[in-house]
């Protein structure tokens, strides 16, 4: 799916030269004139990133990006500003902006950062998606078998396990192989990793 | 020269103490107490010439200030010297006869030879019984033979031998010598006397005489001699014509045609321009011939007795006549009476001179003193303008610095938008399609943002560098309304919240609408710092225009803590401030703004509800303006 760029600017001429360029060189854009406007949209799960103005009426860039925080709207945010001080450009950056522009921006600059931006939410976006299918093939394991892995993971070996579990020796084998199996793995060390991989997964 | 003058004066003193005895005891002798004495002053030449007045008064000033009785003068002139006197001497002798005849003269005093020959021939007719005097000029050797019975003269020697040797010590180098004089008997004499001194020199100078000679010639003459030449002018009544002449008319043409040093040899001769010479003072005769004349009427003189004096010859030098030959003063005799100093100018009128001074310098000091005052004032006004100026421009850089972020916004906005606009068109350009209504859309967009950006720049140009006043009508909304991105660029910048209402009708103000922008964005920033430390509910500011019945109202309000009490009386004083970074001149100058609108600005305060600052400024109606 090609990657949507928002535009979040109070300017109108601002906004619409913006709109302009990245049509031009070859995105998809949304447009909107406020933070209101951008939260109120029915925000589709595309891949993409987010042109916000620092400064605008009502709430501002910043208060947008704490929003989309609280919101679980994760898009990488640009800011764009008519007149930067530390003091914003630090709480932007600490927030989380993956670059602080200042207006007038050139266009090598401007689509650096839109790259930056596009590639982070690209790795996230895989990052996800991998820790969403290894969640979908471990939901998979029966109640058993979960436990059975745990304590693999744990670095039990299957004595240990069959005593803890009150369970026969020959059963922890069994669900043993059949945990390999159903988590694609071929060794201890590779359960230990995929365990490391779910246990960041935001969906545990 | 000294030893002589000192004898003389000695005679002089004598004379005095003899007359005061004599005077002692005039009740007693000849007259009767009660009768008066007179004296006939009998002249024969014009008594009308300085010399004379001079004598004159000498003469009568003597007699009456010693005299013990009181004493007439008559006068009568003979002037022979330019009137031939026998034509009319038998009409002049019976005129004189009616004129005295009961009159008794007892002195007559014969001023020159011809009234004592006149006296000789007609006086026993005429004043029988007077005693003569003799005022003469030149010459005595045959006075005294010719002198009644009874007479005295007063005599003065021409001292053409003094003079010479004073003019021969002025001009030691002087090979040349000429000496004036004419053919009346006066002159005649006078040059005999010259002749007799100038053999006695002996050959060094030589010495040419012009006798005679009429005054165009002479004059012409004079013209000729080099500086060198040493002139002595005697005395000239006639020429060798007959023609009659003023001597001192003689010497001023003389002196004014001279390119040689000319000297002369009577007192009064100096002043008209000669240099110096050898002269008997005519006052001192008068006084002598005064005495003479107390003496006669005490009847002193014993018939056969016949008194010749001489009144004593001295140095006498014109500075002035020094100077215009560049002759040394240094060379005259020690005794030698220098007139016409530029000093003797001061002595003589010193008191007035100080006086009138004093009375200048005093004027002239009060003139400088009020000057100065006067510039004293105008110096301390136009500092204080300058200052009033300088306090404005630190004002107009203090909103400057206070915005600038907001500046930058305003114009980075337009500047960003148009440099997108670029960078589109020229993606435009290179995609080889045909794409000229797009990138006709983009200029327009382009040209619209620069537009915008200049007029930002205008706008704080006309509120922040601005140094000429104008007087114009404008819409009060107006003023808010081109301010009012700014107001909001700031107002975001601090996170405040700006509400600006306008009136729906235009209010129409004389005066300078950026020095009332000014003042606008001064109370919305005072405003706005006044809220910067509330919460977030009371970061309030509010703009609003309205028309009251007593003219327009500018209000800015804040939901601040309001204004302390004892802060509230100084709110618009110069460089007063609450605020640590504050200079305190916002609130001042936009005082005197308003002020100088025909305004006022008034401050309300409450903890609770926050200050509001309202400007009331007429309407430009009501000002009677167009």
């Amino acid at each position: 799916m090609p990657p949507l760029i928002h535009v979040v600017d109070d300017d109108a001429s601002m906004r619409t030269a913006l709109l302009k360029l990245l049509t031009e060189v070859g995105f998809e854009v949304r447009g909107y004139s406020s933070a209101g406007e951008f939260l109120l949209q029915d925000a589709p799960d595309r891949p993409g990133c987010v042109l916000l103005d620092m400064r605008m009426p009502g709430p501002s860039g910043l208060d947008l990006q704490a929003a989309m925080r609280r919101q679980n709207l994760m898009l990488p945010v640009i800011f764009l500003t008519g007149h930067a001080t530390v003091a914003s450009s630090v709480t932007a950056m600490k927030a989380g902006a993956v670059d602080f522009l200042t207006k007038p921006v050139k266009r090598e600059v401007l689509l650096d950062a839109l790259e930056r931006a596009l590639a982070a939410d690209a790795t996230r976006r895989t990052a996800q998606e991998d820790a969403s299918r290894l969640q979908a093939r471990f939901a998979s394991l029966t109640p058993r078998q979960r436990q059975v892995f745990d304590h693999i993971v744990a670095g039990k070996l299957n004595k240990q396990i069959a005593y803890e579990l009150d369970i026969a020796e020959r059963t922890v084998k069994r669900e043993r192989e059949q945990v390999m199996l159903k988590l694609d793995a071929s060794s201890v060390a590779d359960l230990g990793r995929l365990a490391e991989l779910l246990h960041q997964s935001p969906a545990r | 020269m000294r030893r002589h003058g000192s004898k003389i004066r000695w005679l002089r003193v004598a004379h005095a103490l003899l007359t005061a005895f004599v005077l002692g005891f005039l009740p007693l002798s000849l007259h009767a107490a009660g009768e008066e004495d007179r004296v006939l002053m009998l002249y024969g030449v014009d008594p009308y010439l300085p010399p004379f007045l001079v004598m004159d008064r000498a003469v009568r000033e003597t007699v009456v200030s010693q005299s013990g009785r009181r004493v007439l003068f008559f006068s009568e002139s003979l002037d022979t010297q330019r009137v031939n006197l026998e034509t009319i001497e038998s009409e002049l002798v019976s005129l004189f006869a009616k004129e005295y005849g009961a009159l008794r003269i007892n002195v007559v005093v014969a001023v020159s030879r011809t009234a004592l020959d006149f006296f000789l021939r007609h006086g026993e007719r005429l004043w029988p019984g007077a005693r003569v005097v003799y005022l003469g000029f030149v010459g005595y050797e045959d006075v005294a033979t010719k002198l009644p019975a009874g007479a005295t003269a007063v005599v003065s020697i021409l001292d053409a031998a003094g003079t010479i040797d004073i003019a021969r010590r002025l001009q030691p180098l002087a090979r040349r010598l000429v000496v004036i004089s004419g053919t009346s008997e006066i002159d005649r004499t006078a040059e005999r006397q010259a002749r007799e001194a100038l053999a006695k020199v002996g050959d060094r100078l030589s010495v040419e005489y012009l006798s005679g000679v009429p005054q165009a010639e002479l004059v012409a003459r004079v013209a000729d001699e080099g500086p060198d030449s040493i002139i002595i002018y005697l005395v000239q009544f006639r020429d060798r014509d007959g023609r009659p002449y003023e001597p001192h008319d003689v010497l001023r043409a003389v002196v004014e045609s001279s390119r040689a040093p000319v000297y002369g040899a009577a007192e009064t001769y100096i002043g008209l321009g000669a240099v110096a010479g050898s002269a008997a003072s005519y006052e001192a005769r008068g006084r002598l011939v005064g005495e003479q004349v107390l003496q006669a009427l005490a009847g002193r003189f014993p018939e056969p007795s016949r008194t010749v004096l001489a009144a004593p010859n001295r140095c006498i030098a014109d500075a002035r006549a020094l100077r215009r030959w560049s002759l040394n003063e240094r060379e005259l005799p020690g005794d030698c009476q220098v007139l016409f100093k530029d000093v003797s100018v001061w002595r003589r009128y010193g008191w007035q001179i100080a006086l009138t001074l004093a009375i200048v310098a005093a004027q002239a000091a009060l003139i400088v003193g009020l000057l100065s005052q006067r510039r004293k004032r105008r110096l301390a006004e136009e500092a204080e303008q300058a200052q009033r100026a300088a306090l404005g421009r630190a004002a107009r850089l203090t909103t400057a610095g206070e915005l600038t972020g907001a500046i930058a916004h305003e114009i980075n906005q337009p500047l960003g938008a148009i440099l997108t606009n670029v960078d589109t068109a020229e993606l435009m350009l290179d995609s080889g399609r045909d794409r000229r209504e797009e990138l006709r859309r983009i200029l327009d967009d382009i040209r619209r943002d620069d537009l915008r950006a200049s007029e930002v720049i205008k706008r704080m140009r006309d509120l922040l560098g601005k140094q000429n006043l104008e007087r114009k009508v404008f819409d009060l909304n107006d003023v808010v309304r081109e301010l009012e991105s700014i107001m909001r660029a700031e107002a975001r910048r601090r996170s405040v919240a700006l509400e600006i209402k306008r009136a729906p009708e235009a209010i129409a103000i004389m005066g300078d609408r950026v020095q009332i922008q000014q003042v606008l964005i001064n109370l919305v920033l005072n405003a706005m710092d006044a809220v910067a430390d509330q919460p977030e509910a009371r970061r309030m500011v509010s703009v609003t225009v309205a028309q009251s019945e007593s003219g327009a109202v500018l209000t800015v309000r804040d939901r601040g803590q309001g204004i302390a009490p004892e802060h509230q009386a100084r709110l618009f004083e110069s460089f007063f401030s609450t605020k640590p970074s504050g200079m305190g001149l916002g609130l001042s100058i936009s005082r005197s703004i308003v002020e100088a609108h025909g305004g006022r600005v008034s401050a309300d305060s409450d903890p609770v509800e926050g200050t509001v600052f309202r400007a009331e400024l007429p309407l430009a109606a009501a000002t009677g303006a167009s």
